[in-house]
């Protein structure tokens, strides 16, 4: 088989992993004879579906032994199979890192014989472009459930960052739509990546020659809307992993039905808009100081399909507001629905220098349409603050023209400071 | 109001500035500009000298660093016009030194941080979307039309990152070049530019990622407005993978 065309089959069979970061690590190392990783991560293009390109993300091989009821590569469907041999892939990463196609690889597998046998492949990957090319770009690879903890200590000693994907929100889902993924083998290696993670950086602080454990962190991901569970349940998973685990991302994935099977949902399309709710709240968890108790509960077990979930939680809390810009601490203005971090940074900054007038807010950059609500500057408000919760909630609906187009648009988040 | 000129390069302008902040009580209360060289123009020039506006900067970068990096972004930007704004957003540099830029109500700090934002995000974008082809001799060749001067320290993050390779950055709108030779750096301009011929196995690496760009797309979740927002229309001359090729053809193939 051509090369282009294994490309293409195992490419096309690695999109629906969500995760293309390139951030959280820094490797200026002259002992690489090529490449970097910078910071930041840096975006590379942008593909069709409107989601960046930051690595190439592919596949070792779709060829699998499991048959996963929700994946386009379970072993009982009639795909094209294909497998790339190690040296393929350096090959490809190495003349596509050349020409700043991309920052780095993405590597995932389908199960070929078993776990170990195909991690051990990936592995063999990540070591050749590390010790034989010396390569310093971005390395991204997927623990396969079940690989023994050798080989997973191998994988972080090379690799930027490790995954190990949840899959399915609860050990219900994943029995049954995945019976041959069992939690243990799913959970251990995550466990034991955030062990040694936490051990590099204890041995790092004694010594700086000590080996470094996957420094950008792991993350994961679980499919939206495959399986029942509601977005508590899913938040308060993410919020245990998040404090527990301490991973650095996980990553919501709308369910794309690519199967005929009776123990799926049909969906007349894939819940984006869902998986966009489901991210603004995990960045309420990780960045503006909420937890999952404040934003669902419950009674109220999913997130407002209308609002987002931090105007959500405002026009709950009206007790809460108005909040005095030239007074409010940064976790208050944090919690005004149009504020983000940016703009509580600067307000924070600009008022060192003087008071901040209504003109002056605009000018800082902030975005007036929801916070004006919430709002006043030196006691004045923006609009009549008592106004009723009822009308409130009409005025904010998104109806009129920038709303409305963006929350249809918006099947995934765009990452402010993250790629830019 | 005391009225001052320079001769238009950034060495004029921080020697001017020098000039100034050392001389001028208020330092808001004075204006400077280019020297448009007509009769009657009025107004004190400052001769340039590169010695002053290098002891200047110097001291800038270890009052301010943050400052000084807005400052040089926004020297990329070549914006005429501002420099009474840049002479006042320097001056409130050495007063409150980094914290300088948080002071967004003041309107020359936000002339200056906003257009050096520009910049600064426009040399990001590059960093990702300059794409190198292989030539004949082994060297590698981008080229690229971005909105700013921002070659110099573009190719100082490829000077890092591919250190092994020799390569070229050619600004078509500026007719500018930096090359990279054995692990040297160097910038210039170039008289006439003659696209040389690519290396035998280019097309088919190109041919690879173009492929890889469109099966990487998941079909169900087409979306070219946010395509557009990451990556603006006007960035896609160059791009190896033209994206876009679907959306003449319809849909996107499985």
């Amino acid at each position: 088989m051509e090369t282009l065309e294994k490309l293409q089959i195992l490419s096309g069979a690695a999109r629906y992993d969500a995760s293309c970061a390139s951030s959280g690590s820094r490797r200026e190392n002259t002992a690489c004879v090529i490449g970097n990783t910078s910071r930041g991560g840096i975006c590379h293009s942008w593909s069709d579906d409107g989601r960046c390109i930051s690595l190439l993300k592919i596949l070792l091989s779709n060829d699998c032994v499991y048959d996963c009821a929700y994946c386009v590569n379970r072993s009982s469907n009639s795909v094209p199979r294909a497998s790339f041999t190690a040296r393929e892939v350096v090959d490809l990463t190495m003349e596509f890192y050349r020409r700043n196609y991309i920052e780095g690889l993405f590597l995932s597998s389908a199960v070929m014989q078993s776990p170990d046998q195909t991690m051990e492949r990936m592995v063999t990957v990540a070591e050749t472009l590390r010790l034989e090319e010396r390569f310093g770009g971005y390395i991204h690879l997927k623990i396969i459930p079940g690989s023994s903890s050798e080989l997973v200590r191998r994988a972080g000693l090379h690799a930027d960052r490790i995954s190990v994907n949840i899959e399915l929100p609860s050990h219900d889902s994943l029995k049954r739509l995945a019976p041959q993924k069992g939690k243990q083998a799913i959970i251990e290696p995550m466990s034991l990546i955030g062990k040694e993670i936490r051990h590099s950086l204890v041995e790092r602080r004694t010594s700086r020659c000590a080996p470094r454990f996957a420094p950008a962190g792991q993350s994961t991901q679980m499919i939206i809307g495959a399986s029942p569970e509601s977005d508590f349940q899913i938040l308060r998973l993410s919020e245990g992993l998040y404090r527990k685990m301490s991973l650095k991302r996980v990553y919501y994935s709308a369910f794309v039905p690519v199967n005929e099977d009776s123990r799926l949902p049909v969906l007349a399309a894939p819940p984006l808009l869902r998986e966009h709710r489901l991210y603004q709240a995990d960045w309420l968890l990780r960045f503006y100081g909420f937890s999952v108790s404040e934003i669902l509960s419950d009674d109220a077990p999913n997130l407002d399909e209308s609002f987002d979930p931090k105007t959500a939680w405002a026009l709950r809390h009206p007790e809460f507001f108005p909040v005095e810009i030239n007074r409010a601490d940064y976790a208050t203005l944090l919690r005004v629905p149009g504020i983000g971090v940016t703009s509580a940074r600067r307000i924070v900054a600009a008022r060192r220098f003087s008071v901040i007038t209504p003109e002056g807010l605009k000018k800082i950059g902030v975005v007036m349409k929801r916070a004006r609500y919430f709002i006043t500057c030196s006691g004045r408000p923006f609009e009549k603050t008592d106004r009723q919760p009822a009308l409130l909630r009409s005025r904010l609906l998104p109806g009129d023209g920038g709303a409305a187009a963006v929350t249809e648009q918006s099947g995934q988040l765009l990452l402010p400071g993250l790629f830019v | 109001m005391n009225r001052y000129l320079y001769d238009g390069t950034p060495e004029g302008l921080l020697a001017a500035a020098a000039f100034i902040i050392a001389e001028e009580a208020d330092p808001e209360g004075v204006s400077l500009a280019e020297r448009e060289n007509t009769l009657f123009e009025e107004g004190r020039f400052i001769a340039p000298d590169p010695q002053i506006a290098e002891t200047f900067f110097n001291r800038l970068r270890r009052e301010a660093p943050d400052a000084a990096s807005t400052f040089y972004f926004f020297t990329l930007a070549e914006k005429d016009g501002l420099d009474t704004s840049l002479l006042r957003y320097l001056a409130l540099s050495f007063r409150y030194g980094d914290r300088v830029n948080g002071n967004l109500t003041h309107p020359a700090v936000r002339d200056v941080v906003t257009i050096s934002r520009k910049v600064s995000r426009e040399l990001h974008r590059f960093k990702g979307i300059l794409r190198f082809e292989k030539l004949r001799d082994g060297a590698y060749l981008a080229r690229m039309e971005p909105d700013h001067n921002i070659l110099q320290p573009l190719a100082l993050h490829f000077s890092k990152r591919l250190r092994a390779e020799d390569w070229f950055i050619y600004d078509v709108c500026r007719r500018t070049a930096a090359r990279w030779h054995r692990g040297v750096l160097q910038l210039g301009a170039i008289e006439q530019f003659t696209a040389p011929a690519l290396s035998e196995e280019e097309k088919k690496i190109q041919a690879l990622w173009q492929g890889f760009f469109r099966s990487i797309a998941i079909p169900d979740r087409r979306n070219p407005r946010m395509q557009r927002s990451g990556m603006p229309m006007k960035y896609w001359k160059y791009l190896t993978e033209q994206p876009g090729g679907s959306i003449n053809r319809g849909r996107l193939k499985q």
